[in-house]
C-alpha cells in the first residue's frame, strides 16, 4: 500500500514533519459530523464518525432528547453564530485553512477561523486544573509519526457540529494527526464524556495540505449574524 | 452556565466588544467608591467570563427575603493567577464579600474580595492590592 511505503519526513529538530497549511474538503462535517440529509442550511453529508461502527453519536437517552432541541433551535443556540470559539475538535473540520508549526517544546496550530491558536505542549507538562477554556488545554506527545494531544478543561458552551450535537465541561478528547502522504494527514479525534455519552466515540476526517503557489492563512473575523440571539431578546 | 445565562454574558460581550473605552472604564462608570459594601450570604454560581467574572451570592436580608447579588470580579485569567480556582467555592458556601456598591443602586456590586468560612481571602478585583500574606501564584508549567 501507498500508505505503508510512505515515509514522513523529519524536520530540521527531527521530529516527523506535519507542517503546513491544512483544511477539509469534506465540508459537510462541520454542519453535522453524523450521516444526515439535507436541511436549512445544512447541505447533506456522510457521518465521519468512526466508532461505533453504526457512525452514530452513543448519546443517553435523556442527552439524545437534548441534542434534539439543540438542532430546533440551532440558530440561536449555536455559540458559534455569535462568533465564540469553536472548541476542539469542530475547529479542525470548519471549512477554513489553518497552520501547524513544530518545536521540540511544543507544536502550535494557528486557524483562520478567528484567530484561534492551540499551543500543544510537548514538554511532558501536565494540564492545568480548576479552570475551564473553550477550545480546552492541549498536551502532546508522539507515538511513532503520530502527534497524540490530550485535551481537557472545556467548559459545556461548545458543539461539535452546527447541528446541536453537544458535550458537558466534563468532555475530554485525544486527538491524532498522522501524515499519509505529501498532501494527506489523517486527523482522528477520541471523545469522552460521561455525563452525554455512553461509551467514548470517535471520528475520522483527512485534511489535505494546500499546495497553491504562495497560499497562506490570511484574516478571518467574525460578526455575530444571529443579533437576535446575541441582544438575548428572544 | 445555563443558556440563558450564556446569551445574557455573550449580550454583554458584544456590548462591551463594541465598546472598548467603557469595558475598560466600566469600574468608574458603574460602581462608587464613595459606596462602600460589605455581604454576606449563599454563594450560588460563578460565571467564568471575560471581560469580568460574575459571583452571585443569595443574601438574607432583615425581613427574612433572599435577594440574589451579582458580584462582578476580575476575569478568569487573572483570578486564576492569583491562585482561584474553578472550585474555589462551592454552592452553598457561607461566603463574605466586600467592594463597592453600583452607582444605579441595583443589586450589583464591584467585588475587590472574597472571605469564606473557613477563613480563607481571596482577592477578586485589584491585584495590586495583594498582601504579602496571600497565597502564592501557582506554578506555571506551560513554561
Amino acid at each position: 500500500m501507498a500508505r505503508a511505503a510512505y515515509k514522513v519526513p523529519r524536520t530540521p529538530d527531527g521530529l516527523p514533519d506535519l507542517q503546513g497549511i491544512w483544511q477539509v474538503r469534506d465540508t459537510t462535517a462541520a454542519f453535522d459530523v453524523q450521516d444526515h440529509a439535507g436541511a436549512l442550511g445544512i447541505p447533506a453529508g456522510r457521518s465521519i464518525v468512526v466508532q461505533p461502527p453504526d457512525g452514530k453519536i452513543p448519546y443517553k437517552p435523556e442527552a439524545l432528547a437534548k441534542r434534539q432541541a439543540n438542532f430546533k433551535n440551532r440558530d440561536s443556540a449555536d455559540t458559534l453564530n455569535r462568533c465564540y470559539m469553536p472548541g476542539v475538535p469542530r475547529i479542525t473540520y470548519l471549512d477554513f485553512p489553518f497552520q501547524i508549526f513544530e518545536t521540540p517544546k511544543y507544536t502550535l496550530i494557528a486557524y483562520e477561523y478567528i484567530h484561534n491558536y492551540r499551543t500543544i505542549f510537548t514538554n511532558g507538562t501536565k494540564h492545568l486544573d480548576g479552570l475551564d477554556w473553550w477550545n480546552g488545554d492541549s498536551r502532546g506527545h508522539w507515538e511513532g509519526d503520530t502527534l497524540v494531544v490530550d485535551v481537557t478543561d472545556f467548559n459545556d458552551q461548545t458543539w461539535f457540529d452546527a447541528s446541536g450535537d453537544y458535550h458537558s465541561d466534563q468532555l475530554h478528547v485525544v486527538e491524532r494527526y498522522t501524515r499519509t502522504g505529501p498532501d494527506t494527514l489523517q486527523y482522528e479525534a477520541t471523545i469522552e464524556d460521561p455525563d452525554v455519552f455512553t461509551q467514548p466515540w470517535k471520528i475520522g476526517i483527512p485534511l489535505y495540505r494546500h499546495t497553491e503557489p504562495n497560499f497562506r492563512v490570511l484574516e478571518y473575523e467574525c460578526q455575530a449574524y444571529s443579533d437576535e440571539a446575541a441582544k438575548g431578546g428572544q | 452556565m445555563k443558556l440563558k445565562s450564556a446569551i445574557l454574558s455573550g449580550a454583554l460581550g458584544l456590548l462591551l466588544a463594541a465598546l472598548p473605552a467603557l469595558a475598560h472604564h466600566s469600574f468608574a462608570a458603574e460602581f462608587d467608591v464613595s459606596k462602600p459594601i460589605t455581604l454576606k450570604g449563599k454563594f450560588v454560581k460563578m460565571d467564568w467570563v471575560n471581560p469580568h467574572s460574575q459571583i452571585h451570592i443569595d443574601v438574607t436580608d432583615a425581613d427574612g427575603k433572599v435577594v440574589t447579588w451579582s458580584c462582578e470580579a476580575l476575569p478568569p485569567n487573572s483570578l486564576y493567577r492569583q491562585g482561584w480556582r474553578k472550585d474555589s467555592l462551592k454552592p452553598g458556601d457561607e461566603i463574605e464579600i466586600e467592594g463597592f456598591q453600583a452607582k444605579d443602586g441595583t443589586t450589583n456590586m464591584w467585588t475587590r474580595s472574597v472571605k469564606t468560612a473557613d477563613g480563607r481571602r481571596m482577592f477578586a478585583g485589584n491585584a495590586d492590592a495583594l498582601p504579602p500574606s496571600a497565597p502564592a501564584a501557582p506554578k506555571d508549567e506551560s513554561k
